[in-house]
């Protein structure tokens, strides 16, 4: 039976949802894998030139069709769901997250071009699962340590892409978002027209999206009433860019990690009042 | 107080010794592209495992790109221009349901792989011909080969070209035009 209490748990529920919206957008546009695909593997393969490599990872090449990835999504399907039904720290929970993580670093040898930070998100949390879970080797500790490690890294993330677009004079100037919101590819017309009536509303996005991602690892030290702030922040954050610009698979990927935000929060010793 | 080693303990050594590395390399593969973090991309990740975290940052992806092709029918003669249709409009359930966003992150990954390495087939490799031998050129080129040709012996171009989407204000312009390919 699965219980919400424990935050590996809460993480991995969270990160499933996406997986399984993830996985199934894959099976829809699996012919993007079939001979005349974007990805075809007829083309995919030339980048493995080294002699070496190509014999380590020969046996995995044969799945790289289209019937082969599909065959290996509607697995992780199954995979994903087994999930709901074993908790992790189970032997059967660890094997099925294990097969998940099989999954996802295969598929990984031939999505490099078309993945994105959510999906490396996604393998991040899973490995360090996986890691810190192995039946009758790990520890409360062990775990502790892998929560740690995923909050870690999301604040590092939203620190990272606050400074990138604090050196960009774009983002500064406070006409990215405008800019961005006008491309067919991650805008939205009406998102654009209305940014483009109002131009103090995208300088305040704009930097408000700088000031709030580069300060975010103050969620993991500030008292918890004033760091559920930042996480409240970066919910409404996500589901916007998942409405606006159609990135859906960041919201369940960045969710995922907010379980180990909360609990570093609360492990720390000291607070700033 | 000495440690007492077992396999567990040992176990648990191992793991966050790995997971520090990995959270180190992380923060050494951001913003600038050095020796330590081509080595640790190029040469280790095989499986994509370091992340990137400048979402849209410093250049935030402000421009479409447009990928068509043409066909040589004789000597004079070509045929019209042809788009492959790929920034097509999201629908009222992409914030939950958005598989059309594979394709637009495929092939502005390619585009911009492409891009980017232009300069450096300029300046280093001498010949932007030899751009032809690279993996998003050819990626491109298998794309637009796969539709139906005026003829069995067919010779195809294509154009990489962008827009800047609903701002009308700036013109579309041209990325690369390939030479003719026979297909």
């Amino acid at each position: 039976m699965i219980l919400l209490n424990d935050i590996s748990q809460t993480v991995l529920i969270i990160l499933s949802i996406g997986l399984l919206i993830s996985t199934l957008e894959y099976l829809k546009k699996v012919q993007i894998f079939s001979p005349n695909g974007l990805l075809s593997w007829n083309v995919m393969q030339l980048k493995w030139t080294k002699q070496n490599e190509k014999s380590f990872f020969k046996p995995i090449f044969k799945l790289f069709s289209a019937p082969g990835l599909a065959a290996l999504f509607i697995i992780r399907c199954l995979l994903i769901i087994g999930l709901l039904f074993f908790p992790l720290q189970s032997t059967t929970g660890w094997v099925l997250i294990s097969l998940l993580g099989v999954s996802l670093l295969t598929a990984s040898l031939v999505t490099y071009y078309g993945s994105d930070g959510s999906d490396q998100m996604s393998m991040l949390i899973i490995i360090t699962l996986i890691l810190c879970n192995l039946p009758a080797f790990t520890t409360g500790k062990l775990r502790d340590i892998g929560i740690w490690f995923i909050g870690l890294q999301a604040c590092l993330s939203y620190t990272v892409a606050g400074i990138a677009k604090l050196v960009s004079a774009e983002w500064r100037s406070g006409t990215a978002i405008k800019d961005v919101f006008s491309t067919k590819t991650y805008g939205s017309k009406k998102a654009s027209l209305l940014l483009q009536k109002y131009p103090s509303a995208n300088r305040f996005l704009c930097w408000n999206v700088i000031v709030m991602e580069t300060i975010f690892p103050l969620c993991l030290i500030l008292p918890w009433q004033y760091a559920i702030v930042f996480l409240i922040w970066g919910f409404i954050f996500h589901f916007f860019t998942a409405l606006i610009m159609g990135l859906n698979s960041f919201f369940w990927a960045f969710m995922a990690t907010y379980p180990a935000i909360y609990f570093i929060n609360h492990q720390m010793p000291w607070h700033l009042f | 107080m000495m440690l007492k080693l077992n396999p567990i303990v040992i176990y648990e050594l191992v793991v966050t010794i790995f997971l520090a590395f990995w959270f180190l390399a992380t923060i050494l593969c951001q913003f600038k592209e050095t020796k330590i973090s081509s080595f640790i991309r190029y040469k280790i990740d095989y499986f994509n495992l370091i992340p990137l975290w400048t979402f849209f940052a410093p250049h935030p992806g402000k421009r479409d790109y447009h990928l068509l092709y043409r066909d040589k029918i004789n000597d004079i003669d070509y045929s019209d221009w042809q788009e492959m249709e790929i920034t097509e409009e999201r629908t009222i359930w992409s914030w939950l349901w958005n598989p059309e966003k594979r394709d637009k992150k495929i092939l502005s990954d390619v585009v911009q792989s492409l891009v980017s390495s232009i300069p450096s087939y300029r300046e280093k490799a001498g010949s932007l011909n030899l751009l032809m031998f690279s993996m998003p050129y050819i990626i491109v080129l298998h794309a637009v080969s796969q539709y139906k040709k005026q003829s069995q012996n067919c010779y195809r171009q294509f154009m990489l070209a962008e827009s800047s989407g609903y701002q009308k204000e700036t013109a579309p312009s041209l990325i690369l035009l390939s030479v003719f390919h026979q297909i």
